[in-house]
């Protein structure tokens, strides 16, 4: 599903230059699991950034399901994207003007389905994160644990290919977190890729293979048995 | 999607009230302003546009060389529009106006009321269509009066007008053949009824046939198809042809022109009250601007809370394009309830704005076209003041923005600061134009008038008041009511005739000097406490040849280049060539312009035609007591008319009313421009406070003091205001001294202008900015760090 090949991206100030990935290649199959790891700075939020087409890299070639996506602009991107891909992030992101449920329909309004089958799809959605009771709340009036699976079904109501996860359990407890973990591996073996960067070990271990970065470079790969 | 962006903007809308409210106050307050000066703009492109042949309807002019000057002037002989309808082909129809004023007997109801005597075709050449009776014939006998709706409801009732007899001056009877639909608010004509031409050579017993006294409008409609230029080249002629007046050319000025080209310099159009309206036009766009600056400042300072949003919106696939329609959206939905708003304020508003500006200017809810403008002049404000922020806001790039690394940029010109730099610009310049406009005001109103206008009265002689003259002068004394009385040919505020039909020994040959004429009686020094400077008073008793003494003022003595004035001889053409002898030199007086220089002035005595008699109250009583005596003495000798009069210091301070409402509006928009741009200040000033409150907090823990804290937060802002005021002052500058050179008498614009300008502006700015910034500065650190 996913190869890059010897990425490469600076960040500029004007005195220093930045290099978050150097030379990096991996690939991703369809239907896998993959963490990435590795310290704070080594380029992990970079690269899930650049996988996710919010950031194009500098050098270097990503084939995206057998497309080059390298040097799309982003208008191309966005399209791309926006029927591929879902997020889910740590700080989880919703918008706090929106409740539950019109947070959920915003991928489907913007991928222009119709009114009926919207409601169709954001209900099952919420029934299935067992979040249907709060439909109609604002995310400030939720626990973490239950903002986190509104942003997952956000991520999932579009029926993404991949799902990109940036520390989806760094803002919770270990209880709320295992449930998300839970998610994303029920998720997963329906057939969605997933890729996230995590610092857990823990929550690593629901994953297929991890990936260790370090300076912008891979140093490691383990699979998990 | 829209209904996810209404509901979105709905709920921000409430969300953030102080923002909202803020918002929409400014916008509303800035879009009623505009509106209010468009509605003023709208009605005076409009004047006399009505007319259905306004495309060939023309006034005519002359054009003459005074003192090596080309002058134009609108007034002409009475015989010229006879010769146009006779000599002229291209004409059509024509019709000359003069003034009419007469007292109207209706049974016990006596009103003096004023109109025009006018020709026939004034009726079908002009617009103003008839109620009752038909144009074609409504003026054609001489006893004929067409009467306004108002005038009819004044004399009738509600009863049938057409066809009744009125009794004017109690002389003549009029039949109504007429009733007029009430004259719309653009119009230059001004009367309450139309009577026959051929009354006013009843009244005056002959038909004028003189080419040499300007006194009536000329008014002719071209036949379809004649151009300007070509009637221009024949009518040139035609005070030539008919008279032997050689130095007079006479051209026509289209009526699509009378309202707001009618300034001549030199023998050409150069404009007119048309600098007025561009100068309100642009001001209506500054201020609609100023209040669309504060949505930009306002809603890109709320960047930071807007830009997470963005970014989500983003990541779950919303286009550059579809945010931009987002962020229109919003600013059009703020446009439109502040548009809401701004139609109540100027609902509320017209009657006072009606009284300022001498207007009757309503709001047309009836119109659809109205409608249609409003629509679009709120689309119009929404998508301006939209734009910037759209685009900004939509330009955010999402890993940024979630990342919480997002911060809007603080370069030294940055787009908000230029904007308010505009804000403030404009806002000193009104500040400055006002007061200079103030000071010119101040600096005419002081001027030495030359006579003393206190306790001055004045009455118009009617009736049989000139016949009981002497009686009335005599009674009006003894009854203790005045203390001096004199009759004069015009009221002492008004110059009503002029002439360069004199001449002396000495003049230069072939120079054309015009005089204002002025007639008085015995007294006329006394009475109005002018200072003699040189001779004596005209005074028959004593002096029997005074009949023919004249009196110069100071500006004619010196343009006749009289060394020593009194004894020179001056003539004039009157009665096949007539000679006066200076007897006395008076002191000059503002008969006209307190803005201009007295003109050269020639008073002649007793044996002249006089029009209002001058009487100073006796101040020892009261005036409400004086009145009472004189009406009580102008009733007896004049009993059919009701007693009009008018205080010389009243008519005099109407010279004025111009520049004092110039005056005001200046003051009003400068207030309205401030408070908006103080809105924004206010605004701008709050967020700068919540964004900094982290860096607050930890220079107060680092030993920062309130007052340093409040000082650094203040500073920023008024360095932009200062930046305003390098750019304000020399524009203010120029544009000040551009209106001044309108007026000889005038003001220097001082630096003192410039300094309180500067000062007022520094103030309201630091009272604006510091209350946020003393609240910035009092929150207590634990607090805004906290959440760190």
């Amino acid at each position: 599903m996913i190869k890059i090949t010897n990425l490469e991206k600076f960040y500029r100030t004007e005195e220093v230059e930045t290099i978050a990935l150097n030379k990096l290649s991996m690939h991703v199959d369809t239907g896998e699991f993959v963490a990435i790891m590795g310290p704070s700075g080594c380029g992990k939020s970079t690269l899930l950034n650049i996988l996710g087409m919010l950031d194009d890299p500098d050098e270097g070639s990503y084939v995206f399901n057998g497309i080059e996506v390298a040097q799309f602009n982003e208008r191309k991107r966005a399209d791309l994207r926006k029927h591929n891909i879902g997020f889910v992030f740590q700080s989880f992101n919703l918008i706090d003007e929106l409740t539950v449920f019109e947070n959920v329909e915003l991928p489907l309004i913007y991928t222009g389905v119709s009114a009926a089958e919207r409601v169709k799809r954001v209900e099952e959605v919420l029934d299935k994160m067992q979040i249907m009771h709060r439909r109609n709340h604002y995310p400030q009036q939720l626990s973490g644990g239950q903002q986190q699976r509104v942003a997952i079904a956000r991520a999932v109501v579009n029926k993404p290919k991949l799902i990109l996860a940036d520390e989806p359990t760094g803002n919770l407890d270990s209880s709320n977190g295992n449930d998300v973990m839970e998610l994303l591996t029920d998720l997963n073996e329906q057939g969605t890729t997933i890729i996230m960067v995590t610092h857990s070990e823990h929550d690593a271990r629901y994953s297929h293979r991890i990936i260790r970065l370090l300076d912008g470079q891979t140093v490691m790969e383990n699979i998990m048995v | 999607m829209f209904k996810n962006y209404l509901k979105i903007t709905w709920r921000n809308l409430l969300k953030n009230k102080s923002f909202t409210s803020i918002n929409i106050a400014g916008l509303a307050v800035g879009m009623a302003s505009a509106a209010l000066i468009l509605f003023w703009v709208q009605n005076e492109m409009s004047y006399d546009q009505f007319h259905e042949k306004k495309d060939r309807i023309y006034q005519m002019y002359n054009r003459s060389f005074f003192d090596g000057k080309l002058i134009c002037w609108g007034t002409t002989p009475k015989p010229m529009m006879k010769a146009l309808k006779q000599d002229y082909p291209q004409v059509e129809q024509a019709a000359r106006t003069n003034n009419a004023n007469y007292l109207f007997t209706l049974g016990d109801k006596r009103l003096t009321l004023t109109g025009y005597h006018t020709d026939a075709d004034f009726l079908t050449m002009f617009s103003f269509p008839l109620i009752k009776g038909n144009i074609n014939t409504a003026l054609n006998s001489m006893k004929n009066i067409v009467i306004t709706e108002k005038t009819a409801k004044k004399l009738f009732g509600d009863t049938e007008a057409m066809g009744k007899t009125i009794k004017i001056d109690s002389v003549d009877y009029f039949t109504v053949t007429g009733v007029m639909k009430d004259l719309p608010n653009n119009t230059r004509f001004s009367f309450e009824y139309l009577m026959p031409w051929s009354y006013w050579e009843k009244i005056n017993g002959r038909e004028d046939k003189n080419w040499g006294n300007n006194s009536v409008q000329t008014y002719a409609l071209l036949k379809p198809g004649i151009t300007e230029a070509y009637v221009n080249s024949r009518v040139k002629d035609i005070t030539r042809t008919h008279s032997d007046i050689k130095d007079i050319d006479v051209f026509m000025h289209p009526q699509t022109k009378w309202r707001l080209y009618s300034k001549f310099e030199n023998g050409k159009l150069v404009g007119g009250r048309i600098t007025i309206i561009r100068l309100f036009s642009i001001i209506a766009g500054f201020i609609l601007l100023i209040a669309c600056i504060n949505f930009m400042n306002l809603s890109t300072a709320r960047s930071e809370k807007r830009a997470k949003e963005v970014g989500i919106r983003k990541v779950v696939g919303a286009s550059k394009t579809s945010l931009i329609v987002q962020f229109l959206g919003e600013s059009i939905m703020i446009a439109l309830i502040s548009g809401v708003v701004a139609l109540i304020l100027v609902a509320v508003s017209l009657p006072s704005f009606n009284q300022l500006t001498q207007k009757q200017l309503f709001i047309p809810f009836g119109n659809p076209f109205f409608w249609l403008v409003m629509v679009s002049f709120i689309l119009f404000t929404g998508v301006l003041s939209g734009s910037y922020p759209a685009l900004f806001l939509s330009s955010f790039a999402p890993v940024k923005v979630l990342k919480g690394t997002f911060k809007a940029a603080q370069s030294a010109f940055s787009p908000r600061k230029v904007l308010v730099v505009t804000q403030f610009t404009f806002a000193i310049v009104l500040i400055i134009s006002t007061i200079i406009v103030k000071q010119q005001l101040d600096f005419a109103q002081n001027r030495d008038t030359g006579y003393k206008k206190d306790n001055l009265v004045y009455t118009f002689m009617s009736g049989t008041v000139d016949k009981n003259y002497a009686l009335i002068r005599n009674e009006l004394i003894t009854s203790g009511a005045a203390t001096s009385v004199t009759k004069t040919s015009a009221p002492m505020t008004e110059g009503w005739s002029d002439t360069w039909d004199y001449t002396w020994d000495g003049k230069q040959e072939g120079a054309k000097l015009d005089f204002n004429m002025f007639n008085v009686d015995a007294d006329f020094s006394k009475t109005m406490n002018l200072k003699l400077v040189a001779g004596r008073d005209i005074d028959v008793k004593a002096y029997p040849s005074d009949s023919t003494a004249i009196l110069l003022n100071e500006a004619a003595v010196k343009i006749m280049g009289f060394k020593d004035p009194i004894g020179q001889i001056v003539r004039n053409s009157d009665n096949g060539g007539s000679k006066f002898k200076v007897v006395g030199v008076i002191k000059d007086f503002i008969l006209q312009s307190p803005y201009e220089p007295v003109k050269p002035m020639i008073i002649q005595g007793p044996k002249a035609w006089f029009n209002v008699i001058h009487y100073k109250l006796n101040p020892k009583n009261t005036t409400a007591e004086n009145l009472k005596l004189a009406e009580d003495i102008f009733k007896k000798y004049n009993s059919e008319y009701p007693f009009d009069y008018h205080f010389v210091d009243d008519e005099y301070s109407k010279k004025f009313a111009d520049e004092k409402q110039i005056g005001t509006l200046a003051t009003l928009f400068a207030g309205l421009t401030i408070f908006i741009s103080c809105l924004g200040l206010f605004g701008l000033a709050t967020y700068m406070a919540q964004n900094r409150i982290k860096e607050i907090g930890v220079r107060k823990v680092l030993g920062a003091s309130v007052l340093g804290v409040t000082t650094m937060l203040s500073k920023d802002f008024l360095k932009l205001v200062g930046v305003s005021f390098l750019v304000a002052t020399p524009l203010a500058w120029y544009l000040m001294h551009m209106w001044l050179q309108g007026y000889s008498y005038r003001v220097d614009i001082s630096v003192w202008v410039f300094a309180i300008a500067a000062f007022m502006t520094t103030l309201i700015s630091i009272v604006t900015v510091s209350f946020q910034a003393v609240k910035a500065a009092l929150t207590n650190p634990v607090k805004s760090l906290r959440s760190e």
